[in-house]
């Protein structure tokens, strides 16, 4: 699924990642923990092409970063699903609008549309507020929308980038769950966090980072 | 497809009436240019007829001595409609020359002198694809010397004088539209800007969601067509009942071309087109 080969991103003098060599497998659900500016985030943005590598190469689903021109990145986005610290929602669009645009991106009908945001809906126990904007929900609720869109086009890999970061506990435990619904159904899903606290139980892969390189898998 | 299609469509239309201010300033932008334009343009149409009519007025006359007789002049006719930069000739006999003084005058020459002073007179039409003044002024002082001419009058330096300065007019016509279609480019390219700017987290929601450039173009392509429809018809509209009420009042027949609509929204929708192309380039 994705394999990072020798990767070294520099923001700055002393400030990015290096030389990181990572594998994770396809249904694999996979935590990056570390402090703020370990290079979780960095890490992330370079799965989705937003960032690349001045050193290595990121194989992600059949496309490399090194071979990857400008014009094919939205292929490869269409398959992953971004979840943002900071939801990136549409104030302007009801919940079921923000959750249908990647399937207007993929061209999918509409017929076909109304019945995936509905399970999309569902399973992120949002079927009530479809009609909302956003501005009318609770964080809690709005990463779940965030979710829902990201899951919505069954993509292969989830990017969880700090999704529980600005939630209360219960919320966050919430939206963990959500996400290891989605991985149990076949997709994987990498998490960035900060919350050691969150993940303590859980029998997942925990991947630490500190100053840009891995301390401990 | 059609449902993407839809969308897209969609898109665009709400987009357009969701920035309002953006798009009024967008809709004022063009509407300015494109009337400044199309009055130049309906001056510029009408500076063709001008030329037109100055050309009209590429004659010369040809006075001929009192002694010459039908049979002389008849031959000094034929020598002249030979010349290839001729197109007509007109015999003015002495008779018809009084016929044109009691015209223009009024009174009747011969009745108020006893006899006809008047000359016969050959009214000389040049072509006027093949003018050119050296030509004619060679031309006329050939005829000068021709037996029975009398002397030969010719109009053609003013002429001459007033076709330049309409020529110097369209040129400077020419660089004016260049100029505004130029502004325009500049105007509607930085208001896009300035319109995609303001939605730099839409677009960036579509790009992390897969969209492609030209998926999230073609609402703003959209957009900026309804603008410069918009923003060209009440320009149209401005152009041409101003006109209408120029004719009346001062009494003028300017014309309008019948297919000024078509150019002005087509020219609009070229420039806004390109203008937004050349604006999302710099931020896709």
């Amino acid at each position: 699924m994705v394999d990072f080969k020798n990767i070294t991103y520099n923001y700055s003098k002393n400030s990015g990642i290096y030389n990181i060599d990572l594998s994770i497998q396809d249904n694999e659900f996979c935590f990056l923990v570390g402090p703020t500016g370990s290079g979780k985030s960095t890490l992330l943005k370079l799965l989705y092409f937003d960032l690349f590598a001045d050193k290595g190469v990121v194989n992600l689903m059949g496309y490399s970063s090194s071979k990857i021109k400008q014009k094919n990145i939205h292929k490869a986005r269409k398959k992953i699903g971004v979840i943002f610290q900071d939801y990136k929602l549409l104030k302007q669009r009801t919940v079921y609008e923000n959750i249908a645009l990647p399937l207007h991106i993929n061209g999918v009908g509409r017929k076909k549309i109304t019945n995936l945001v509905s399970e999309a809906l569902e399973l992120t126990e949002l079927s009530r507020y479809a009609r909302k904007f956003p501005n009318e929900l609770s964080g809690g609720e709005q990463q779940r929308v965030c979710i829902a869109r990201a899951i919505v086009k069954n993509p292969n890999l989830i990017l969880a980038d700090e999704p529980t970061g600005n939630l209360d506990p219960t919320a966050a435990h919430r939206i963990l769950k959500i996400l290891e619904q989605i991985n149990k159904e076949g997709t994987c899903v990498i998490m960035a966090t900060h919350n050691y606290k969150l993940i303590a139980e859980k029998p997942y892969r925990v991947i630490e980072l500190d100053q840009g390189r891995v301390v401990s898998e | 497809m059609i449902d993407k299609i839809a969308f897209l469509f969609a898109e665009g239309l709400k987009n357009f009436f969701r920035n309002k201010l953006t798009n009024f300033l967008c809709i004022l932008t063009i509407l300015i240019n494109f009337t400044i334009l199309g009055y130049f343009f309906v001056v510029g149409f009408n500076t063709d007829g001008l030329v037109n009519f100055f050309r009209s007025k590429y004659t010369f006359e040809v006075f001929l001595d009192d002694k010459v007789n039908s049979e002389q002049s008849d031959k000094i006719t034929a020598e002249l409609e030979s010349n290839s930069l001729i197109s007509s000739i007109v015999l003015i006999d002495k008779d018809r020359s009084a016929e044109i003084f009691l015209e223009e005058f009024g009174e009747d020459i011969v009745v108020m002198l006893g006899y006809n002073p008047l000359p016969v007179s050959l009214k000389v039409m040049l072509e006027k694809d093949k003018f050119n003044l050296n030509t004619v002024n060679n031309l006329i002082a050939e005829i000068g010397n021709y037996d029975f001419v009398d002397s030969v009058e010719y109009r053609g330096d003013y002429i001459q004088e007033i076709e330049k300065k309409i020529n110097l007019f369209i040129f400077f016509f020419l660089i004016f539209i260049i100029a505004m279609i130029f502004i325009s480019i500049q105007m509607i390219s930085n208001t896009i800007k300035l319109s995609m700017t303001n939605r730099s987290d839409f677009i960036e929601i579509l790009q992390y969601n897969g969209a492609s450039n030209m998926f999230i173009k073609i609402p703003f392509f959209i957009e900026s067509a309804l603008q410069s429809i918009i923003g060209s018809f009440i320009a149209f509209l401005l152009v041409n009942y101003s006109f209408i009420l120029i004719n009346s009042y001062f009494n003028l027949n300017m014309q309008i071309d019948k297919f000024l609509w078509v150019w002005m929204i087509g020219l609009s929708l070229v420039v806004s087109i390109y203008a937004s192309s050349r604006a999302m380039k710099k931020i896709l």
